[in-house]
């Protein structure tokens, strides 16, 4: 069953003005439970606008979106239910930190969902542990910590409330490559031990490859496509053309491709380059 | 909610009020706003509005936006009509029960005000829809450098007025993400008691205090390394200079002006 829905859902900023823009074009999509979904698309490309949609945080000037098959905007009921079954963290979430403890800023969310004060300990407990947040770091003042302390302590923050879905916009965005994969491993661990959707938003499809099960590529507005990574990569010259980076791996063998060796055009890890090169050489292909 | 701002809001275009010399749009909404205390009739009153409307006109701004200028004040100007209609006692009675009194002076005195208000509200805002924030606080630091003995201070308050406009929509921008990012984590901002809501703003004005603070730093720094010491040897990438329009406009606010003391000789006062 799917997880999320959209139907026709249309976006306009600044309705009336001559500043109005369509953000988003009647999109409609469907998202399966436990897929890991890549959102790719340039700045401006509508992705940002499409994520707050699916907590509510914006109303669709057009169109409807169900979670869990429910219409999120039926009632006030269904809206405030939508904000917890969807878990939204926003780009430099570091900078929404504001308690006096990290244990605190994390028990935020759980504190507002009404729930006991044993689940909101447990709660807590088991997102500092999926995001490395030591027992010391949770009674430190949020402030104190490093960079990527603090982006961990924020993503715990939306895991706590342990949504059915988590949409993380851009997480590694403005941290070094170690902090990055750090990030990326916690988000794919998480994914694995609690089954549950996640959503990450990038506009590097780099970062997200190897750890995506489907790959949501948006453009101008609209859904370019929706489909697994191996699929959305076979049309790299399309995301090329659209200005969408695809991985140096796969524009290597799509290079090689045009100079007319009989290779696989869908490679995006370096691991199956590797293995398409070496069944070229028992082919007995003159590399 | 913080969409409905409009005060003080840019509105790009290239009309002929938004090509006038930013200092000639402060001395003539200065001057019109001293006028339009002046007017003492309808006649007079009516002149100021005809002119108002062909700037509004001229300057290509949607009247929609002109009149949501307006929706702010709504509160003092009902207030200042309600005041009006039951405290001035000129002209005939038209209703008279224990202590009220309404007088046919009363309605014209605050129908007068209505006016005079919207008008008021309507020029300096016609003059921040076409001016940018920048292009006004360079006027008034040019408008007021004629005073030498205070020329750095006019600079350091002139360039602490930019930045602060400068700033406003970042800091709305900033706002508005931080209360998403909230709301996100189910936050509730919008119900409860007085009480309740203003506690409910903690978890966003913190962060957006320090965001602030680290705004602020950053900037003095990055000024600091294009070498900003003050107004001392400063000299301007934009010079203005006024031009036949900017004649053209002060010559069409004297016309008004004479009209305006004109009809106040001509007919009978109402205030």
């Amino acid at each position: 069953m799917s997880i999320l829905r959209t139907d026709n859902l249309t976006h306009k900023y600044s309705v009336g003005t001559p500043f109005e823009v369509t953000a988003l074009d009647s999109v409609s999509l469907d998202i399966e439970e436990g897929e890991l979904v890549a959102v790719i698309g340039h700045t401006g490309s509508g992705k940002s606008t499409l994520i707050q949609h699916f907590n509510g945080l914006l109303k669709p000037s057009e169109g409807k979106v169900y979670v869990d098959g429910k219409d999120i905007w039926e009632s006030k009921q269904s809206l405030r239910e939508a904000r917890f079954k969807v878990g939204l963290c926003f780009q430099y979430p570091e900078y929404q930190l504001f308690e006096e403890t990290v244990y605190k800023d994390i028990a935020f969310g759980p504190r507002n969902m009404g729930l006991s004060d044993d689940e909101i300990d447990a709660r807590v407990r088991r997102a500092a542990e999926f995001t490395g947040v030591t027992d010391e770091m949770l009674e430190k003042s949020p402030f104190d910590l490093s960079g990527g302390e603090k982006r961990r302590v924020a993503i715990a923050g939306v895991m706590a409330m342990e949504p059915k879905i988590l949409i993380l916009d851009e997480p590694t965005s403005g941290l070094d490559p170690k902090g990055r994969d750090t990030i990326l491993e916690l988000i794919r661990d998480y994914r694995e031990r609690t089954g549950s959707t996640v959503m990450i938003v990038s506009h590097s499809m780099e970062d997200v490859a190897d750890i995506a099960t489907k790959v949501l590529v948006v453009n101008s507005s609209k859904i370019m496509s929706y489909d697994t990574v191996p699929n959305t990569y076979k049309r790299a010259a399309e995301l090329l053309e659209v200005g969408l980076d695809v991985p140096s791996v796969t524009k290597i063998f799509m290079e090689l491709h045009d100079r007319g060796l009989p290779v696989r055009t869908d490679i995006y890890t370096v691991e199956q380059g590797i293995e398409e090169i070496n069944k070229l050489r028992l082919e007995g292909v003159n590399l | 909610m913080m969409h409905d701002i409009t005060i003080g809001q840019f509105f790009p275009g290239n009309s002929i009020i938004h090509r006038m010399d930013p200092r000639m749009k402060l001395i003539l909404t200065f001057i019109y706003i001293i006028v339009i205390f002046v007017c003492k009739n309808f006649w007079s009153l009516g002149v100021m509005v005809l002119a108002l409307i062909i700037m509004v006109l001229l300057s290509k701004v949607p009247v929609k936006v002109i009149l949501k200028s307006i929706k702010p004040i709504a509160i003092i100007i009902t207030f200042t009509a309600i005041l009006n209609i039951f405290y001035v006692s000129d002209g005939d009675p038209l209703f008279d029960w224990r202590f009220i009194h309404i007088t046919t002076g009363g309605i014209y005195t605050a129908i007068f005000m209505i006016i005079r208000i919207i008008a008021l509200v309507v020029a300096s805002s016609l003059l921040t829809y076409t001016t940018s924030p920048t292009l006004i606080t360079d006027g008034i630091e040019r408008l007021l450098s004629p005073l030498k003995f205070m020329k750095n201070s006019v600079h350091t308050i002139a360039m602490m007025m930019t930045i602060a406009l400068r700033f406003i929509p970042t800091l709305v921008d900033e706002f508005e993400k931080i209360t998403n990012a909230q709301k996100a984590r189910g936050a509730d901002l919008e119900t409860g008691t007085l009480v309740e809501r203003a506690k409910a703003l903690v978890p966003v004005l913190v962060p957006l205090f320090i965001t602030s603070f680290r705004r602020a730093y950053e900037l003095a720094f990055a000024m600091e390394c294009r070498c900003y010491h003050g107004a001392e040897g400063r000299t301007r990438m934009k010079i203005m200079k006024y031009s036949k329009l900017d004649a053209f406009a002060l010559l069409f606010i004297c016309v008004v002006t004479g009209g305006v003391v004109a009809l106040n000789i001509l007919f009978v006062h109402i205030i």
